[in-house]
């Protein structure tokens, strides 16, 4: 072989290799951080799509009153924990203040401020009982918050009120129909609606949340208990998964994959009768959408332990690595006392019981009298505070709802998910 | 001044050399060095020499194992029907000519969408309930309803269906990278075939092929390395879902690092996979393209 081949055959395969190389180390994530140098009366607010329409009005009259004014970083849900991990595992911040939700908390806590300071006892009061300890993390304040949500069941009024439909379930179930205040009233309904291309309500194989409510309403802590012992084998959470994966015979395929967006698509196309979701989805319906002006709201059904949701509230939270953490003090101080103003946003929720009660009443917040009582439910709880819970929910607890949707062993399932979250926890 | 011709060549190397130092080696190094260690997800946190306990914890985790047959038949499923249209429409555009000039300019146009747009498109035509696909095969009488396939809700199909928008998008890369290779082929021994009596099937695998060996095995390595590291697509489509069924290796890494905070793992994670890219390049140069051996 002549040195001409043996050089031209390692420039191939050298350049090759590099080309590989180049090609498989190109995924690397965005650029790097910009480090807060902006003035000490600019705070940069990172926050959800949602949460930047909630957080204007406050970010107004916080200027007003205080001086400091806000320059909102918006993204979407699935970005942010992603931005948020990026940016707190560099150490190099780009904004003041982050709205985190309650899942990330826990992920969190070690880059964040304590913000003790602001929950005082006449703040703590007006805030759900739940969601003061959930702010609480080893023993300090970590997040304000800024608004809050829970599962509430919103139905098709029209559909509900109209005279043969009344009399056709009157004929079947024997009883009137009118919005369900029992499981068993809810599985009647669902199955009644579920024709002509219609069906009773939505399966959500895609997200957690809904299963964990009817675990708590069964009267089990999720998942894990006080001591972080696993108990997602005991017999509250295999009831909860029974009648849970018993609604996919009144819901519409597919059920694996339907998340929050698709669940709500399918009820603002008026292709389910009812639906379990978050209270602001009922300000959201669009003008236009087939369902507009027929929608009606009842606060979450309660099981043996009584009335039970899992809140989702947002709080507001100060890294550790920003230099301007007073002006981002004085922001959440001014979100806390100005919390209403975040109700007449597209979003439309709060976190403090006076702002819920102030505009229960009116007219088009239907949803905030269930909501208040799905959030001031006996069982309603918080996720777990581990940091391990985003893993735990999307490595275990999503295929796990989604091989009980696709007709799974729901014993065997649960006994097989609790191996895996110790092992997880290990 | 007179300087040497290796002087030269070093300074004409340096840019290159310095770039690749930087942004190949440098990143390299780390992705390996952070392999051996358990690291905390926040900046400043502890960071504990652990071995080879992450690669252990890779090779004995499902997730790592299942996301590795995965990758490997998403490949395989991609880069097979990529080069077998992408084959064909280079063989139609080479017969027609000149007057494939425009189809080939429309055949292109895939490659020139972002694949997060494509993942999108392909997302809303066979989503459960609203997609057109299902409704399209059900007015032409192909399903009972039009739910009947479950395109991205169905664990058996799913790695399938979120390979289209793939295949939709790169079968003209290979198509075109093919077409190139194919002017090449000197005419007259095209021709001196034909006058021997050699019929379609006998030209393409005995002429046309062998000669295309080194453009297939480029356009191979280099399809085959891309389409390993799907994402995109991906992400938009299903997440990885349903059952994990879709979770690609590139899913994964960026999950386990990202999503559920553990570098270390996912630097081994990374590392193992880069090792596993560069021997089937290796494998592929060596047993398609054989650089040498023919002369």
């Amino acid at each position: 072989m002549s040195s001409r081949t043996t050089i031209s055959r390692i420039t191939a395969i050298g350049g090759l290799s590099t080309a590989v190389l180049l090609a498989a180390t190109a995924c690397g994530a965005g650029g790097p951080a910009v480090t807060s140098g902006s003035a000490a009366s600019t705070v940069n607010v990172l926050v959800e799509a949602g949460g930047h329409a909630e957080l204007t009005g406050v970010a107004e009259q916080c200027k007003k009153d205080t001086g400091v004014s806000a320059n909102f970083v918006e993204l979407p849900y699935d970005g942010m924990f992603n931005r948020l991990s990026s940016e707190f595992s560099s150490g190099n911040v780009s904004f003041d203040v982050a709205a985190l939700d309650s899942v990330w908390l826990p992920s969190f806590k070690d880059a964040v401020q304590p913000i003790d300071e602001l929950f005082t006892d006449e703040a703590k009061k007006d805030i759900f009982p739940a969601l003061v300890k959930e702010a609480n993390v080893d023993g300090h304040f970590i997040g304000m918050p800024a608004w809050t949500n829970a599962e509430i069941i919103l139905y098709r009024k029209d559909l509900f009120d109209d005279a043969k439909n009344k009399a056709d379930f009157k004929a079947k179930y024997g009883y009137d129909l009118a919005a369900p205040t029992t499981w068993k009233q809810y599985q009647d309904i669902s199955e009644f609606f579920t024709k002509d291309g219609m069906y009773g309500t939505d399966v959500k194989g895609g997200v957690e949340t809904e299963w964990l409510a009817h675990v708590l309403q069964a009267g089990s802590p999720m998942v894990l208990d006080a001591n972080n012992n696993v108990v997602i084998d005991n017999a509250a959470h295999k009831e909860a998964l029974d009648f849970y994966v018993s609604m996919t015979k009144s819901a519409p395929p597919g059920a694996a994959q339907v998340d929050w967006a698709a669940a709500q698509n399918l009820f603002n196309q008026g292709k389910t009768a009812m639906t379990r979701f978050w209270a602001h989805a009922y300000r959201q319906i669009p003008k236009d959408a087939p369902v507009a002006g027929k929608v009606g709201a009842a606060p979450m059904i309660g099981g043996s332990a009584g009335v039970a949701g899992v809140p989702g509230p947002w709080y507001l939270s100060v890294p550790k690595a920003t230099k301007n953490s007073d002006a981002a003090k004085k922001f959440i101080k001014c979100a806390y006392d100005h919390n209403d103003l975040g109700i007449e946003s597209s979003l439309g929720l709060a976190s403090r019981i006076s702002a819920f009660e102030k505009y229960q009443d009116k007219a088009g917040y239907e949803s905030f009298g269930p909501l208040i009582k799905t959030l001031n439910g006996a069982a309603t709880a918080t996720r777990p505070a581990t940091e391990k819970w985003q893993q735990i929910v999307d490595t275990v607890l999503v295929p796990l709802l989604q091989k009980a949707v696709a007709g799974g062993n729901s014993t065997a399932l649960l006994a097989d998910a609790k191996k895996q979250i110790q092992d997880l926890l290990k | 001044m007179r300087i040497s011709d290796r002087r030269f060549a070093v300074f004409l190397m340096a840019p290159a050399a310095l770039f690749l130092a930087i942004f190949v080696a440098y990143p390299l190094f780390r992705l390996v060095a952070d392999s051996f260690f358990k690291i905390s997800p926040i900046a400043g946190g502890p960071r504990d020499f652990v071995g080879l306990d992450n690669y252990f914890r890779a090779f004995a985790s499902e997730a790592f194992m299942g996301a590795g047959w995965r990758t490997l038949a998403y490949t395989l499923v991609v880069v097979t029907l990529e080069f077998a249209l992408g084959l064909g429409m280079a063989l139609l555009f080479t017969m027609l000519g000149r007057n494939s000039q425009i189809w080939r300019t429309v055949f292109l146009y895939p490659l020139m969408i972002a694949p997060i747009v494509a993942g999108l498109l392909w997302k809303f035509l066979m989503i459960d309930n609203f997609g057109l696909i299902g409704t399209l095969m059900h007015q032409a009488g192909l399903l009972a309803n039009p739910n009947q396939i479950g395109w991205l809700s169905d664990p058996n199909i799913v790695l399938f269906s979120v390979a289209i928008p793939d295949i939709w998008l790169t079968t003209s890369f290979m198509c075109l990278v093919l077409f190139a290779g194919l002017q090449n082929i000197p005419g007259d021994l095209i021709e001196a075939a034909r006058l021997d009596g050699a019929r379609a099937p006998a030209m393409l695998f005995r002429i046309v092929l062998p000669l295309l060996r080194p453009v297939i095995a480029v356009a191979l390595v280099v399809r085959g390395i891309d389409a390993a590291r799907a994402f995109d697509t991906i992400l938009i489509q299903t997440n990885g879902g349903p059952q994990s069924a879709s979770e690609t290796m590139s899913l994964l890494i960026y999950r386990t690092m990202i999503r559920f905070g553990d570098p270390g793992l996912a630097s081994a994670m990374g590392t193992i996979y880069l090792l596993a890219m560069l021997a089937v390049a290796f494998f592929a140069v060596s047993t398609i393209w054989r650089p040498g051996k023919d002369n």
